[in-house]
C-alpha cells in the first residue's frame, strides 16, 4: 500500500533539527519571560464560538476554523491567544490581585489563502500584563498633571514600556538575521482620517494611508501625506493635542529603548497601522486583530513581509467584556523568527545562481 | 542594493519610463524582457523580469523589494504589499464585452467570460442580473464571439481587437494602471531611496 505524505496547506511537520531548533527558541522565550516574573498560561486549542461573537470582525471571522460538535455546540479552534484569555479572566478579575503577568505558547489555527509561505498553523509564544491600574501604580501627582483628556494614565504608559522592553529583548536575544521594529499608536489618526474630503470614505483614506497610496491621500487629506511618506506628521499637533501628546511619548520611547536594543531597528510609523482605529465607524475595518486601542508594535525579521510578531495595548477588548482594566501583551511567531534567522526566500543569492520563487530553507524545514 | 522586480508585457515600456523618470539609469535595460536577472551597480538595483501574475508574490516574499504591476493583478491577488504609486502611462481599462451594446435584462442569468474572476464576481454583485463566471486564461474576446459566453470582462486598451473580432465595448467598468508596488518591510529599510523615486516620479508627471 502506498502511503501518502502529503500534508493539509499551511500546516507542516518539524523533525530532527527543525524540532530541536524551535525547542530551543521556546525554551529561551521562556526562560527569558519566567525571569522577568510572568507565569505560565495553558489553553485549550478547542474553545466555544458564542462568547466571541461579538467581538469578532469580518475579517477574524473569515480566519476562524469553526464546527459543529456531536453535541450541537458550535466550536472554533483557537485562532488567538488574546481574546480567548481575556474571557476567561474578565469575570475573575474582581478575585484576582492585579497586575497579572501571564505567558502562553502553542499553536494557534487559522483560515489564510493557499499561497507559497503562507501557514495555516502557527506556534506562537506569547505575554499578557493585565491590570496596571491597580494599588503598585503609585505614579507621581505632577506626571498626571500635565496629561491631556484622552491620554492614559502613566501606569499604562510603563505597562506599555515594559511589555514592549521585553518583546525587543525576546527578539535581540533570538539570533539570526537583522531585526526590525515598527511603532504606532491605535486610533491616533482617527480625527484626520475623518475629515477625509473628495469623496473618499474614511475606511478608504486608512485603507490608502496603510497601502501608502500617496495621490488618494493627498486629494483626500493634506495632513496625512507626510505620514505616508516619512512614517510621521510634519508636527505631531496635526494629530490633535491627545494624540500630539502620545506621540512624543512614543518618540521619546523610541530614543529610550533603541539606545537599549541597538541590535534591533526601531521606527515610529504611523501610516502602518492606520488601519487600527478606534472609531466605532472605522474599527470594524481594522482587521483581525482590531482590539488594540494604544501603543502597536510589529516585528520584521529577513525580507518577509509577514510580520514575526507584534502586540499592544487592548484594554478596550476588557472592556467589551465588562471589565475595566487595560492590558497590553505580544505574540512571537516561533517559526517564522527561525526561518527569518535562516535567510529568507532569495536572500543572498548571487546573481547567476538558481533561485527558486517558494520554498527556500523553509521548504527544506518542513520536511513532511 | 534594491531588487526591483519588472514586468514583462505591456506594462514593461511604460515600467522603464517611470524608472528613468525617477533617476534611474537603467542602462543596458531594454523592453524586450529577455535578461531575467540583471545587476545595475550604478542604479543601486538588480532587476528581475517577472510575469505580470507572478511578480506581487515576489514581492510579497521579499525576495524582490518593488516592483511594477497592473492594478488588474492586484485586484485579483489577496496580497499585503504597499501601493504607493499608479503610474500615469500605460492605463487602460476594464470592460464588460459583447455581441451587442445590450447589457443582460434585469433577473436574467448569462456566463460572463475573464481572466479576473474575482473582479467579475465584485462587478456582477452590484448588478440586477446574475452571471456564471467562466475562467478563461487568455484570448477571451473569442468567448462572446464564439458564444461560449454572453459577455466578456477583460481589459480594453484601443478597441482594436474588439473591432477584428466584431464586439463591441458595452461599458468601461473601471481605470487600470500599472502600479509601484512595495514590500512592507522594505519600505521600512529603504524608505529614503524610495521616497525619493517617488518624489522624482511625481515631479516627471510619470505617476498620478
Amino acid at each position: 500500500m502506498k502511503v501518502s505524505t502529503a500534508l493539509p496547506t499551511g500546516v507542516a511537520a518539524l523533525l530532527f533539527e527543525s524540532a530541536r531548533s524551535r525547542r530551543r527558541l521556546e525554551g529561551r522565550l521562556a526562560a527569558l519571560v519566567e525571569s522577568r516574573g510572568y507565569e505560565e498560561a495553558i489553553l485549550p486549542i478547542l474553545d466555544y464560538v458564542e462568547p466571541y461573537e461579538a467581538l469578532l470582525t469580518p475579517a477574524s471571522r473569515g480566519e476562524l476554523y469553526r464546527f459543529i460538535d456531536r453535541d450541537g455546540e458550535q466550536l472554533a479552534l483557537r485562532a488567538d491567544f488574546t481574546p480567548m484569555l481575556a474571557r476567561l479572566l474578565a469575570p475573575r478579575l474582581h478575585s484576582l490581585r492585579l497586575p497579572l503577568r501571564l505567558f502562553y505558547r502553542g499553536d494557534v489555527v487559522r483560515y489564510e489563502e493557499s499561497r507559497p509561505g503562507s501557514r495555516r498553523e502557527l506556534y506562537q509564544m506569547g505575554v499578557e500584563l493585565l491590570g496596571m491600574e491597580g494599588p503598585e501604580a503609585g505614579e507621581p501627582a505632577e506626571r498626571e498633571e500635565r496629561r491631556e483628556p484622552g491620554e492614559p494614565g502613566a501606569a499604562t504608559e510603563d505597562a506599555e514600556r515594559e511589555v514592549l522592553a521585553l518583546f525587543l529583548e525576546a527578539l535581540a536575544g533570538s539570533g539570526g538575521g537583522p531585526r526590525q521594529v515598527v511603532l504606532g499608536l491605535a486610533g491616533c489618526l482617527d480625527s484626520a482620517l475623518l475629515t477625509a474630503a473628495g469623496g473618499t470614505s474614511p475606511a478608504a483614506l486608512a485603507a490608502a494611508v496603510a497601502r501608502r497610496e500617496r495621490s488618494v491621500v493627498r486629494r483626500a487629506c493634506a495632513v496625512l501625506l507626510p505620514i505616508v511618506e516619512t512614517g510621521l506628521p510634519e508636527r505631531p499637533e496635526d494629530l490633535g493635542p491627545a494624540a500630539a501628546a502620545r506621540l512624543r511619548w512614543l518618540l521619546a520611547l523610541r530614543e529610550e529603548l533603541a539606545l537599549r536594543f541597538p541590535a534591533v531597528q526601531l521606527s515610529v510609523d504611523l501610516a502602518e497601522f492606520a488601519r487600527y482605529s478606534r472609531h466605532p465607524d472605522l474599527v470594524a475595518e481594522a482587521g483581525a486583530r482590531s482590539y488594540y486601542d494604544g501603543l502597536v508594535f510589529r516585528a520584521y525579521a529577513g525580507a518577509a513581509a509577514v510580520p514575526v510578531g507584534g502586540g499592544g495595548r487592548y484594554g478596550s477588548l476588557f472592556r467589551a467584556l465588562g471589565a475595566d482594566i487595560d492590558a497590553v501583551g505580544f505574540s512571537l511567531n516561533l517559526d517564522g523568527m527561525l526561518e527569518a534567522g535562516e535567510g529568507a526566500i532569495g536572500e543572498n543569492v548571487p546573481a547567476g545562481e538558481a533561485m527558486a520563487p517558494s520554498g527556500g530553507r523553509a521548504g527544506k524545514r518542513a520536511l513532511l | 542594493m534594491i531588487r526591483l522586480a519588472l514586468p514583462k508585457g505591456r506594462n514593461l515600456t511604460p515600467a522603464l519610463a517611470a524608472l528613468r523618470a525617477a533617476g534611474l539609469g537603467l542602462a543596458g535595460v531594454d523592453d524586450s524582457g529577455r535578461s531575467l536577472r540583471m545587476a545595475l551597480p550604478e542604479d543601486g538595483v538588480e532587476m528581475l523580469s517577472l510575469k505580470d501574475w507572478d511578480l506581487p508574490l515576489y514581492v510579497e516574499h521579499g525576495v524582490a523589494d518593488c516592483g511594477i504591476v497592473g492594478s488588474d493583478v492586484l485586484d485579483e491577488i489577496d496580497g499585503d504589499l504597499l501601493v504607493p504609486a499608479r503610474l500615469a502611462a500605460g492605463r487602460c481599462r476594464f470592460a464588460l464585452i459583447g455581441r451587442s451594446r445590450e447589457l443582460p435584462a434585469a433577473g436574467s442569468q448569462v456566463r460572463l467570460a475573464t481572466k479576473y474572476p474575482l473582479t467579475a464576481r465584485r462587478l456582477v454583485e452590484g448588478r440586477p442580473w446574475g452571471a456564471e463566471i467562466v475562467r478563461l486564461s487568455g484570448s477571451v474576446e473569442l468567448a462572446p464571439a464564439l458564444r461560449l459566453a454572453e459577455l466578456a470582462l477583460d481589459l480594453v486598451q484601443t478597441g482594436r481587437t474588439l473591432a477584428d473580432n466584431g464586439l463591441v465595448e458595452i461599458e468601461a467598468v473601471a481605470e487600470v494602471a500599472p502600479c509601484l508596488v512595495v514590500n512592507r518591510a522594505s519600505f521600512q529599510r529603504h524608505r529614503g531611496r524610495i521616497n525619493a523615486w517617488l518624489d522624482r516620479m511625481e515631479a516627471a508627471g510619470a505617476v498620478a
